[in-house]
This record gives C-alpha cells, structure tokens and sequence, in this order.
C-alpha cells in the first residue's frame, strides 16, 4: 500500500533533478475532455499519454484536461504546447497516435503532420 | 457514453468548467438495497433555478452556440439511470456550488457497467491540478462495508511545487487508485 511517506522520497528526487533543468515544463499537452470528445475516446487518449509519460520518465512534460472549443468532428483532439513555438493541435486521436505524437514529437521534435488538424491559435 | 463510469468523466468536467476547486465523488454500491448510487458535489458557480431545468434538456447549452449546439451530457445520464429504475437528482444554488446525485438500479439488465473508474479519477486528478478532489468508494454487501478514501490536497501538500503530471507521481496515483477500487470491488461492478 502506497503512503505519504513513498510521496517525499518522490518529491525529493524531483527536486534534484529540477535544480539540474530548472522547473518549468518543456511541453503542454491539453487533452479535449467535453462530452464528445469522452464519447470518441478522449478519456483513453489521456490514460495513454499518462503511461507513456510514466514509462518513459518524462519530467518536463505536463498534461491537463480542457472542455470542447468546437471541433466535435475531429474529436478526440489534443493540444500540444511548446515554449516559443506555434500550437500544434492534433485530431482524431488514438491511443496508439498518441505513442507515436509521443515518440516522434515529443521525445525527438517532430510534429507528427499527417494528425495535425490546425496550427496556431 | 458505454459506461458509467464517462458520464461520471463528463459531470465532473462540467464542475470543473463551473470554477470548482473543491470536488467531492462518492461511488456508492449498497447490494442489499440494489442500488449504484453516484454523487457528485462541487462548489463551483452553481446554477439559478431556471438554468438548473435547462440543464436537463437535451437542446440547452451553457456554450455560446458558434461552439455548440446540443448539451447531451446530462440528459443522457439522466437517461440512462432512469432506464434502470433509478433516479437522477440536480441540486444547486449559486454562489455556493451543485450537487448531483444519480441511482441506478444495481441488477437491472439495463445498468451500464460502472466501467474504468480508476481512468476517470487518474485523468481528472493529473488533469486538473487547480482542483481538489475528495473520492470515497463504498461497497457494502450483507451489512459489511469496505470503503477507499482518498484526499489529493493531502499529496499536493507533500509534493510542494512538483507537478502532478511528474512520472512517479502518475505511478502513485495510478497505484493508490488502483489499490482501492480492488478492496472495494469496484472493477466488477
């Protein structure tokens, strides 16, 4: 059973690798999380970056859940933030695009441009 | 929605959208009594009466109609409880925040299955870090209950400025949930 206690050491880890690479997230993944959205698979396109999140030990990555904005046909749909770059929202998403957005954009800084659905704002 | 526990996924997006910060889930299973009984409370913006009945009409919806036209969500969950024999119950004031609260008949062969709880809460956790979340799980069968508690205001006052979203943290979560969904025999329900 996990305690409070498990969460220090974890916390304390964190910390010295943040003194290393400072603490702000290199890259911001929104996952679309309105009603369509949850009824074409947005809740396992969130569960799959989270494991591959996990599994690959990426530290400089954030995740957070948004309502619709109005792309209920390409849903489930994820905004992908990077510092100094455009948005890079991707569409129609599965969790194995997910493990290949992760891959090639994410890990290696390529944008994945046959899921892209818009750019910008 | 296939199951239970995505309509509980979409309520508690609608809190979040309401500028909750205080979100409390109860999933409660009572076997002698048959019945699934899922409440949702948050202390969002809240609803006036007359939004509160819009609210369960399939052609109202909050967003600005350039965004959307339909709001299914909770007739949909409303829907699907009342097939069972169950009742959905939405109470909210504003100001002070909405409470939900939906029974399903437990052995109507209409129930949809309560589903992947524990991706439910993961995501909602790991996703909304500004929210607060207060789970309680409750399985009681004979007059014996097993219950799971779990407080994230806890966890985020132990991590301090590590984000949520961080590897082992995930792992915890994901772990913890895991953990208290099987003691309650949550994943068979």
């Amino acid at each position: 059973m996990k305690t409070l206690a498990d969460l220090k050491k974890i916390r304390e880890k964190a910390q010295e690798e943040m003194k290393l690479r400072g603490s702000d997230a290199r890259i911001k993944i929104v996952v679309g999380m309105g009603t369509s959205g949850i009824a074409m698979g947005a809740r396992e396109v969130m569960r799959t970056f989270l494991e591959e999140i996990a599994n690959r030990n990426l530290t400089d990555v954030i995740v957070t859940q948004t309502g619709e904005k109005g792309l209920s046909s390409l849903e489930p749909v994820v905004d992908l933030m990077e510092e100094g770059k455009e948005t890079v929202t991707y569409g129609n998403m599965t969790p194995d695009k997910v493990k290949k957005v992760v891959v090639e954009h994410i890990v290696n800084g390529r944008i994945v441009s046959d899921y892209v659905v818009s750019t910008g704002n | 929605m296939q199951d239970i526990s995505l309509h509980l996924l979409d309520t508690i997006e609608n809190s979040v959208r309401a500028e909750a910060r205080n979100i409390k889930v109860r999933v409660i299973t009572d076997v002698s009594k048959n019945r699934l009984r899922i409440i949702v409370e948050d202390d969002g913006v809240g609803m006036d009466a007359h939004t509160l009945e819009m609210a369960q009409n399939p052609f109202y919806t909050s967003k600005l109609e350039r965004v959307k036209k339909v709001g299914l969500g909770i007739p949909l969950f409303k829907q699907n409880a009342e097939l069972t024999g169950g009742c959905f119950k939405m109470a909210s004031e504003p100001g002070f925040g909405t409470v939900l609260t939906v029974d399903f008949g437990l052995d109507h062969i209409d129930r949809m299955p309560l589903g992947n709880l524990k991706d439910t809460l993961l995501g909602c956790i790991v996703g909304h870090p500004e929210v607060d979340f207060n789970i309680n799980l409750s399985y009681s069968e004979r007059g014996r209950e097993q219950s799971f508690h779990f407080d994230t205001a806890a966890i985020k006052e132990e991590l301090g400025d590590i984000p949520l979203t961080y590897p082992d943290v995930i792992e915890y979560i994901d772990q913890s949930l895991n953990q208290g969904i099987k003691n309650t025999n949550m994943e068979d329900v």
